[in-house]
Parts: C-alpha cells; sequence; structure tokens
C-alpha cells in the first residue's frame, strides 16, 4: 500500500493532466484519475505506474466513446475547454492563455492516434519500455515515434500560429 | 562517417539509453558539429513540446485528495459515485438556495439580518493531510523564517503538527544538510534497483542564505506545486526547499547520483535566482548548465497578475555541455 500511496501523491496531478489532454474536460478527467486509484488499490498491479496508465487510456477511451454517443463530444470541445485562468486573472491574459490554449490543442488533434498516446504518455512521464509496452511498439520505435510526434506536434502549431510564415516555408 | 540518427537523438537527450550508447554518441558528437548542431535543434524542438504540452493542464495546482477520501470510495460502485461536477453543481444549487432562503426569511420577519454568504465550493472540498511532517534540518539563515508558499493548504503542510500553536524555533546555522530522503520518486531511478546507500551528505550549495529545508520527495512535490525538476533514471538524494515570496512557487535543488557517482543538483527557481547563483564563483571543477526555460509562475497582486520567469539549471562536476545537456533532459515531473 505504501508504493501505491506514494505513486498516488507522486502521479496524481500526472494522471489528471494525462486524461484531461484526452477528454478536455477538467472534472472529469479528476473524476476518473480518482477511479484510476481506487481500480489501482483493489488490483495491487505488480507495475503500477504503467498500470495506471495503461487504465487511465482506455478509461479516457471509453469516455470519449460515450461522449460521442451522447453527441456531447463537440460540445466539450467548443465549450469546455479551458478552465486553465484563475479566477483573478485580468481579461486580456485570460483570453491569450484561451488561444493559445485552442492553438495547443489544435495542434495536438492533428496527430496520429498513435503519435498522440506516445508523445502524452512520455510527457507523463514513462520510460520508453513502458510506453513501448503500453502501446504495443517495439523500444527502439518510441524514439521514432516521439521524434515525428514532436516534429508534429511544433509543425502545427507554428502552422496555427504563424500561419503566414508556415505558408511561405 | 555515420551520423547520429535523429530518433537516436531523441532517445539520447530522452536518457533513455544504455551507458555505453551514450558513450558513444558522446564520442561522435565531440568531433562532429552537424551532429551537435543536430542535437542542439532536437533539443530545442524537445523543449519547445515540453512547453506547450505545459499548456494542456486543467489547473495550475492538482492536488490528490486525501488517501483516506479514496479508501472510503472503495467499496462503492463506481457508477453510484456522484461526479465532481455534479457535487459542486449540489452544492452551488445549496448555496443559492440557502442564500434566497435566508433573504425571504428576513424579509418576513421584516428585520435587519445579516445573512451569510454561501460557502464558497473551494472551502467545502476536503483539505490534503500532512502525510509526513516536514523537518526542518537546518538552515544558513540570519532572516527569520521567509513567508511560505501562497496556497493554504501548502501552509498546513509546511508545519509540524506540534508546533501549530508554538512560535517559530531560533534555528541555528550550519554547513551541511543531512539526507531525509534516499528514494527514488518512482522507484525506478536506481538501475536495477539497487538500493541507495553509503551516499555522502548533501551539502547546501553555496550562493544560497535563505532558509533551506530538506523535505521527502512527496512532500516537496506538494509545496512545489505538484512538479519538481528530475533527470530520468538516476536515483534521488534529496530535496532541498527554499519558499519563494507569497504566490511564487519555492526555488527547489534535487540531488541526484549520476551513474558516474558524482552528484548532480537540479535547480529551478525564478530566472533571477538561478541566474545569481550561476554567477557566483563555483568550487573548482564544479560547472553548471545553460539555464533552461521552466513553467512561469503568474502571482496575483493588487488586481493585478504578474509572471515570473523560472529556470531550471544543473551542477555538477561534469562537462558543461553534458550538464546543459541533462538540463534538457531534466524535466518538471
Amino acid at each position: 500500500m505504501d508504493d501505491l500511496e506514494r505513486l498516488y501523491k507522486t502521479h496524481y496531478s500526472a494522471v489528471v493532466r494525462f486524461l484531461y489532454r484526452k477528454i478536455w474536460d477538467a472534472d472529469r478527467a479528476e473524476d476518473l484519475a480518482q477511479e484510476v486509484f481506487i481500480r489501482a488499490m483493489a488490483h495491487q498491479p505488480e507495475k503500477p505506474r504503467a498500470w495506471i496508465f495503461a487504465v487511465a487510456a482506455n478509461l479516457a477511451r471509453d469516455e470519449a466513446r460515450a461522449a460521442i454517443r451522447r453527441k456531447k463530444h463537440l460540445t466539450l470541445l467548443k465549450d469546455d475547454p479551458v478552465p486553465l485562468t484563475t479566477p483573478d486573472a485580468s481579461a486580456e491574459d485570460s483570453v491569450e492563455r484561451d488561444e493559445r490554449l485552442a492553438q495547443v490543442q489544435g495542434a495536438l488533434s492533428t496527430l496520429s492516434q498513435r503519435d498522440q498516446e506516445v508523445l502524452l504518455l512520455w510527457d507523463a512521464g514513462l520510460s520508453y519500455p513502458e510506453i513501448a509496452a503500453q502501446t504495443g511498439l517495439a523500444v527502439g520505435a518510441v524514439g521514432t515515434t516521439l521524434a515525428r510526434a514532436r516534429k508534429r506536434l511544433i509543425e502545427a502549431y507554428d502552422r496555427k500560429e504563424y500561419p503566414a510564415h508556415a505558408a511561405r516555408s | 562517417m555515420r551520423h547520429v540518427p535523429e530518433e537516436e537523438l531523441h532517445a539520447y537527450l530522452d536518457q533513455a539509453l544504455s551507458r555505453s550508447q551514450c558513450v558513444e554518441i558522446e564520442t561522435h558528437l565531440a568531433r562532429c558539429g552537424h551532429c551537435r548542431a543536430v542535437r542542439d535543434d532536437t533539443a530545442a524542438l524537445r523543449d519547445r513540446t515540453t512547453a506547450l504540452l505545459a499548456t494542456l493542464t486543467p489547473r495550475p495546482l492538482i492536488l490528490p485528495p486525501p488517501m483516506a477520501e479514496l479508501m472510503s470510495r472503495r467499496p462503492v460502485s463506481v457508477g453510484s459515485r456522484l461526479s465532481v461536477r455534479t457535487r459542486r453543481l449540489g452544492l452551488l444549487a445549496a448555496g443559492v438556495l440557502g442564500a434566497v432562503g435566508a433573504g425571504w426569511l428576513a424579509r418576513s420577519v421584516s428585520l435587519p439580518i445579516d445573512v451569510d454568504p454561501p460557502v464558497p465550493m473551494a472551502t467545502a472540498l476536503p483539505a490534503t493531510p500532512l502525510s509526513t511532517p516536514i523537518t526542518t534540518v537546518e538552515t544558513i539563515a540570519e532572516a527569520p523564517p521567509p513567508p511560505p508558499v501562497s496556497q493554504p493548504r501548502r501552509l498546513e503542510l509546511a508545519r509540524k503538527p506540534a508546533e501549530d500553536s508554538a512560535p517559530p524555533e531560533a534555528i541555528a546555522p550550519a554547513p551541511e544538510l543531512t539526507l531525509v530522503s534516499a528514494v527514488a520518486p518512482d522507484g525506478e531511478g536506481s538501475p536495477g534497483g539497487a538500493s541507495v546507500t553509503a551516499l555522502p551528505p548533501v551539502a547546501a550549495p553555496a550562493g544560497f542564505d535563505r532558509l533551506w529545508r530538506s523535505v521527502e520527495w512527496e512532500d516537496a512535490l506538494v509545496l512545489a506545486g505538484g512538479s519538481l525538476p528530475f533527470i530520468n533514471g538516476l536515483p534521488v538524494l534529496g530535496v532541498l526547499l527554499q519558499p519563494g515570496q507569497p504566490g511564487e512557487r519555492p526555488v527547489v535543488i534535487v540531488s541526484q547520483q549520476h551513474p558516474s557517482g558524482e552528484i548532480l543538483r537540479s535547480i529551478e527557481g525564478p530566472v533571477e535566482k538561478i541566474t545569481e547563483f550561476l554567477q557566483r564563483p563555483a568550487e573548482p571543477g564544479l560547472n553548471a548548465s545553460e539555464p533552461a526555460r521552466t513553467t512561469p509562475d503568474y502571482i496575483e497582486s493588487r488586481g493585478v497578475t504578474r509572471r515570473v520567469l523560472r529556470a531550471l539549471a544543473v551542477t555538477g562536476r561534469l562537462r558543461a555541455d553534458s550538464l546543459t545537456a541533462l538540463a534538457r533532459a531534466a524535466a518538471l515531473r
């Protein structure tokens, strides 16, 4: 239990961020993150860190399917992507941050499912072997996938942020 | 001459290669300007990706609910649990109903009644408990303890339970800090799972003269707002924190052991402090990386939001370019 408790404290925020970047709903992401750790306590997995992200990915997938079924997904993307702002932040800061968030979100959505998954798992702190085990890739292919995903994310973001420059180049 | 493939440079910067592979790449980089340029581009690409993804967070500070609360949910089926949103909506509705009811009551008795505003939702949520008391090992301070970090929860965490009502005790200056924690944060930092033994004490770095606290990894993680500088794959020897100004995250030093035995210190904090630290004369043989930018603080003061840029640098007895590569590979975990 101690290991799981430590993992809970150190990885809870990473799991919430990982889920949020898949379902774009802050409250639901926290709900699902707690669900992940509840399941981990029940299962006591041998490799808990890899396990919690595997379960988180599955829950996010189920959530996305359910959202599509409810015809809610587009509404979520449109209305609820950005509870990032602090309540007292100035309106200008808030608008700027919202725009930036929407651009990054849009850039991420241009990546393939595989590239997104690998990139988000890496950003959540998983090692190459853990990413390989979760995605079914060979360990050697993780670096290739990450290299491609990073490049595509930056290119897509630059296309949105600097469209004129991107068109010229 | 065969150049290093780009994906291998990504794996190198991600600390995902074996020691022998790293040596092979570093040897090649030392004599190949083309690959050094590609490495720098790759590191910049990697840094930008990290920075972009860092913006995709639901809140600036994500704290786990108390473990006990999670445990209490175990027997409850998933379907019957109320979602966070539902609970918040319920609290909001209860607050509105309470306010309306109180107003109606006040009007009906035609007496001036002070109606308490509805309880803010944030205070209705359970506070994070103190898992392990934080031990103030020692200080190098002449000043009284600086103001703690801004979050009320952090204030609770920063106190010893027995000291809640006691005045702060005088802390004697001393030159070195003893280790409190010698565990890797995720159990994978130590190659082969070997435990870290017979480690030298982690000395307080020269150049800082305010209060430093040595804290456990998980507590430091909470105090630092959910992220600490961490070089993947290296065991953590200890974490030092220096509280920042109100609303500012603390300056953090994470000491980790390189496979060569050298101790590396990742220092993360406001750019001015990191720059000041790097400009001070260092011990012979001690090098520092170029600072890498990390997530800034947004500090609200008198209705104005101020942005405080933060940076990360790695110091140790390795070559400066190796430290710079490590600083780029280090992430806020």
